[in-house]
């Protein structure tokens, strides 16, 4: 019983950061941008929220220099995937070496292995709420997390309605499903895929805040996002870029890597197999998508993509 | 429109050197500045790279020992980018490939040496190909997008390869995660003192091998075909799901063979930094966009790299700079590079102003 407990709870907590990655990532993939750098955003944001509540104090500020930063990022991706044209997959590959290098590289230059904000307690941000902590099983799930994380689940409303209540959401699937027909009646396609890009490249450093600062308490370890930005692609493929079903898939890929956490005391390695998980079921949900899409085409043989 | 053929060369030379170069010299540029952020002198440390890695025999032969997998890594990423199909497995597949041949290296054994060393690379590229051919299938009968597949399966790739390090193939003596040593009789030897192998040779020689395929063979034709224009080549009656498969098997066995040689040459154990940090397919996507997916320019690309690499892995015992450097250097020379500042039709100044759109 305390197992399951501890896997709900840790499932709760490890979808929160793949979540809050789809939410945002979701506005590049509907405006028909494919935007990998996810991953090494994730990451700048962890360390830079971490090495910024060392530095500073303030985890608040810290949240928000590391959104300034990884906005800086998006910007820099936007600049040459979109206004200077490059292939947006070697721009993002690109972003992802550069973030992975760079943060290895500070924390050699201060001579760290990890960095550990140990002014940063992450049990004093932990909220018990009263009644629902005292539903048995799910209780102890859903109550003690920090307001980031409650954050992230209430953020799957909040991006719904940005996403199909206001005109960027429209303006955004606009560009994505017919940039031509968009650019003709007026819209300016590029100003619109930078914004999608930048409402990635904030919530990429809520993500990575949520990573280092909730999940591990206040450490930053080389690499850590460890994949976390690629289960969120596939997260968002599986669920069409849609708020809601993206972020059951992240829930789904959370409770899966929370399993390979809790199980690997009775599993041993073999727990690490379920992190192989999410990539195998992005391949099969392509494949379902893709024989679905072309059986009802009538386009003959391969396109330039 | 017509252009002279001596015209048309020098203006491919020119747009080839300014689309290469001009990224590089960016690139150390923005590594020049983070070194000097840290307070040390960035031309002492690129000067001490350059000395190290060319000017001294050790550093010369070790330069020419890692490049021998990037070769073949570049030219893996070069033969399926130049036809718009993309490759991004080739990290996964040298590193299935390095593995599978360390198995073989390990637990077969009463061999000849020669023997020995060749079953291993091709139980490598055997590996490399199987693996390549998932994308590939997908690709050529359900049309699913291989960009996204080969990526993802590498990260599938890695957890199952370091799943099954850490299990089964555990070498239980070591004290950390490995699988056991190779045998002597599978590993390549050292040639005079020096890191230097018979590993490289076999590089070069398949760098002939994909030269000629793409100068003289009909596949370089297709492949050039299709690369600029898929739609067109596939109109005019050429079988492309063919080709894909074609591509992706050859792509596929030249990583599991950078893989399996990188085992035999200088790891001969697989352990979780095996592809080190990037990594062999990652490396190879940078040699082939700065070698502008041109066999003969890959060569030189890989060669570059290697020195960069070679020359900053010992940088660090002379200079204060961590060797992490080079990945900084790397990651923005990809960024540079993944712009075509100037393409036959337009120059710099119209990518520039038509690129709001």
């Amino acid at each position: 019983m305390v197992v399951v407990n501890k896997i709900l709870y840790d499932a709760v907590l490890s979808a929160a950061p793949i979540i809050l990655c789809v939410l945002g990532g979701m506005y590049a993939h509907r405006a028909n941008v494919l935007n990998i750098a996810l991953e090494g955003m994730m990451l700048l944001g962890a360390f830079f929220c971490c090495l910024f509540t060392i530095l500073l104090g303030n985890y608040l500020l810290a949240l928000v220099l590391a959104m300034v930063i990884t906005t800086t990022v998006g910007l820099v991706f936007s600049l040459f995937g979109i206004t200077l044209r490059g292939n947006v997959i070697i721009v993002g590959l690109a972003i992802n070496l550069f973030a992975s290098a760079i943060t290895a590289f500070l924390l050699q230059v201060m001579g760290r292995a990890e960095l550990v904000a140990s002014n940063h307690t992450v049990s004093n941000l932990r909220i018990q709420i009263p009644f629902i902590r005292d539903i048995p099983l799910l209780g102890s799930a859903l109550s003690g997390h920090t307001p980031l994380t409650w954050f992230s689940y209430v953020a799957i409303l909040l991006m719904w309605v940005l996403m199909y209540k206001t005109r960027f959401g429209v303006y955004v699937r606009v560009v994505g499903e017919n940039e031509e027909a968009a650019r003709a009646v007026g819209i300016r396609t590029g100003v619109i895929k930078y914004a999608a890009i930048t409402v990635g490249a904030v919530s990429c450093a809520l993500a990575g805040a949520s990573l280092a600062m909730d999940d591990l308490g206040g450490i930053f370890t080389r690499d850590m996002t460890a994949g976390r930005g690629f289960i969120a692609i596939a997260a968002i493929f599986c669920g069409r870029g849609k708020p809601g079903a993206s972020s059951l898939y992240a829930i789904a890929f959370g409770l899966a890597r929370s399993l390979a956490l809790n199980l690997s005391i009775y599993a041993g390695s073999a727990a690490r197999l379920f992190n192989a998980v999410p990539y195998v079921i992005i391949v099969l949900v392509l494949l379902v998508a893709s024989v679905v899409k072309n059986r009802n085409s009538r386009l003959r043989g391969f396109q330039n993509e | 429109m017509r252009r002279t053929a001596g015209r048309k060369g020098s203006f491919r030379l020119r747009t080839a050197l300014f689309n290469s170069v001009v990224p590089v010299l960016m690139a150390f540029a923005i590594g020049a500045i983070i070194i000097a952020a840290i307070a040390r002198n960035p031309f002492a440390t690129y000067g001490q790279m350059i000395s190290k890695s060319l000017f001294d025999p050790e550093g010369l032969m070790r330069t020419l020992h890692v490049a021998a997998p990037l070769i073949l890594t570049g030219l893996a990423i070069a033969v399926t980018f130049k036809a718009n199909v993309f490759n991004m497995g080739v990290e996964g597949q040298a590193v299935l490939g390095g593995f599978f041949a360390g198995i073989v290296g390990a637990h077969a054994g009463g061999m000849a040496p020669a023997f020995h060393v060749a079953i291993c690379l091709v139980t490598g590229i055997g590996c490399g190909v199987l693996f390549a051919l998932v994308p590939a299938v997908l690709k050529a009968f359900f049309k699913v997008n291989e960009m996204v597949v080969t990526l993802m399966l590498n990260y599938a790739a890695s957890e199952v390869v370091i799943f099954l390090s850490e299990g089964v193939f555990r070498d239980k003596a070591a004290g950390y995660v490995a699988t056991p040593m190779i045998r002597e009789s599978a590993m390549f030897t050292k040639m005079g003192g020096t890191d230097f192998t018979a590993f490289f040779f076999i590089s070069l020689a398949v760098f002939v091998l994909i030269l000629f395929i793409m100068r003289r063979g009909r596949l370089g034709y297709e492949i050039d075909a299709m690369g600029k224009n898929l739609e067109f080549a596939e109109a005019t009656g050429m079988k492309v799901w063919k080709k894909i498969l074609i591509i992706m098997i050859l792509s596929g066995a030249l990583s599991g063979l950078a893989g399996a040689g990188w085992m035999q040459s200088e790891r001969f154990r697989y352990t979780p930094g095996f592809s080190g940090s990037p990594g062999l397919g990652w490396d190879g996507m940078l040699i082939s966009l700065l070698g502008a997916h041109e066999p003969i320019g890959v060569v030189v690309a890989a060669l570059f790299y290697s020195a960069l690499k070679v020359g900053m892995s010992k940088i660090e015992l002379f200079t204060e700079v961590p060797k992490e450097i080079v990945s900084v250097i790397q990651g923005s020379m990809i960024l540079f590079l993944s712009v075509k500042y100037i393409t036959r039709s337009r120059g710099l100044r119209s990518l520039l102003r038509r690129g709001e759109s």
